[in-house]
């Protein structure tokens, strides 16, 4: 697959980006936001794979990842509402280049069927080729969830190199780690939020007084709580408020509203807490 | 020469070898310290005053990382503005737990300004609370300072009405 380099493609891609002025000479990376108002490229791009002698047979992919500007060469890429990650990466084994997408971040190689080493840029939607939204109804998590194990999971890598079986692990592990961050809503909004760079302060107290009565009396309730029935209606009720909650949290994130995003996020938490001493008692 | 300080560097790090594997089992094990297993098991002053008691100051907190809520009641003589009792009830971790009893321990037979000045560092120091549960310590001192000012906004509108207080 890989030729040699090739002077006239060479001499052409120079003449290409010559022409085309409004490829940036510096690779700076531009922010992207999941929304279909904005409409920016997030590109973080590695300078070694990137040098023209590299690029040779690969010159439409290379303004192909320049997003918007649309290159009438092999393709057109028309930007949608949903952004895509574009990155070129080698595989460390037969050096073969894949092209991520989206639908396909770079786990495994295609050609020599290789693992590759975490790439933390690499977020938890990618891993599953999801768009980065809270609502992932129709979304079959742990399918995909499931046929990504087989491919990188350490118990089925035992006739490969070390290092390959090294990376495995860590590649499973983080396999999981995002399955079990997204499929539950409150830590899928958690992770939201960080990817945005709003994290959760572990050390801040609230001291609003009706939300804390409020979640006093319930965690009062299911301490003397005595039978089962009564229980259960406390964990449907837990259960609706979380779902609400959980909506709120959704029309505040769209709207970029993350004061009320974070205050939705509390209101889960302490939800959540008492749905997981409910099932506990129960 | 050489070969003697080589020596004296081998017999060196042999001897901290010796001594690492013992402490690196300590350390690699993560572990309540024993006096927060003591407040979780013999939990002292939980419970809560009467509604209708005067000189009462209710401290409502919560950390809402991990879903937490504190309350710790005071019960103040109104003369000498001496703590007389306390009460605590918390939803939360051991370190939590623990870290409220110790706080209702410590304000008893205090002055109210007294017992602002109690730091989270020290209820931590005194639990030996890892640092994953040092906002526990910063929650209990919260909860101290809400129930004194709540006491003492009660007594100031009670005073306002000139009725006793609720």
């Amino acid at each position: 697959m890989l030729k040699k380099k090739n002077t006239t493609t060479t001499t052409l891609f120079n003449i290409l980006r010559h022409t085309t002025p409004s490829v940036p000479k510096q690779h700076s990376p531009l922010t992207f936001s999941s929304h279909s108002n904005s409409h920016f490229l997030h590109k973080s791009l590695q300078s070694p794979p990137f040098s023209p002698k590299d690029r040779s047979f690969h010159n439409p992919t290379w303004f192909y990842s320049f997003g918007y500007l649309t290159f009438d060469g092999k393709r057109l890429y028309s930007k949608s509402a949903e952004s895509v990650k574009e990155r070129s990466s080698r595989c460390w084994n037969c050096h073969a280049v894949h092209e991520s997408t989206a639908a396909a971040p770079f786990l495994v190689c295609d050609s020599c069927r290789c693992i590759q080493p975490v790439d933390d840029s690499v977020d938890y939607f990618e891993i599953f080729g999801l768009s980065k939204k809270y609502d992932l109804e129709g979304v079959n998590l742990e399918g995909k969830y499931k046929d990504w194990q087989k491919k990188l999971h350490p118990d089925l890598v035992h006739s490969k190199s070390q290092k390959e079986r090294d990376f495995a692990a860590e590649q499973s592990a983080r396999v999981i780690d995002a399955y079990r961050t997204l499929s539950k809503p409150l830590s899928r909004a958690i992770y939201m939020m960080k990817l945005d760079g709003v994290e959760v302060d572990e050390e801040q107290t609230i001291s609003d007084p009706e939300l804390l009565a409020e979640i006093m009396e319930i965690r009062e309730e299911v301490e003397e709580a005595t039978d089962s029935e009564s229980l259960k209606q406390i964990l449907s009720k837990m259960e609706e408020n979380l779902k609400s909650w959980s909506n709120t949290f959704a029309t505040a994130f769209q709207s970029r509203n993350f004061e009320e995003a974070q205050e939705s996020i509390r209101r889960m938490t302490y939800y959540s807490r008492v749905i997981d001493e409910v099932v506990k008692k129960l | 020469m050489l070969r003697l300080a080589a020596k004296r560097l081998t017999a060196g790090t042999a001897s901290f070898h010796a001594a690492s594997p013992a402490s690196s089992v300590a350390v690699g094990r993560r572990f309540y310290h024993e006096r927060v297993v003591d407040h979780y098991n013999h939990p002292r002053n939980v419970g809560s005053f009467e509604k209708e008691e005067a000189g009462i100051g209710t401290g409502l907190v919560g950390a809402p990382a991990c879903g937490d809520v504190m309350k710790l009641q005071i019960k103040v003589d109104e003369e000498t503005g001496k703590i007389v009792d306390a009460r605590f009830k918390t939803f939360g971790c051991g370190s939590a737990i623990a870290s409220s009893s110790v706080a209702t321990e410590w304000v008893k037979g205090k002055q109210m300004e007294e017992v602002l000045s109690i730091k989270n560092s020290e209820i931590a120091k005194h639990l030996s609370l890892p640092p994953v549960k040092l906002h526990c310590s910063m929650l209990a001192e919260d909860a101290i300072k809400a129930a004194v000012k709540d006491y003492e906004s009660r007594r100031a509108s009670a005073n306002g009405n000139g009725k006793a207080s609720p």
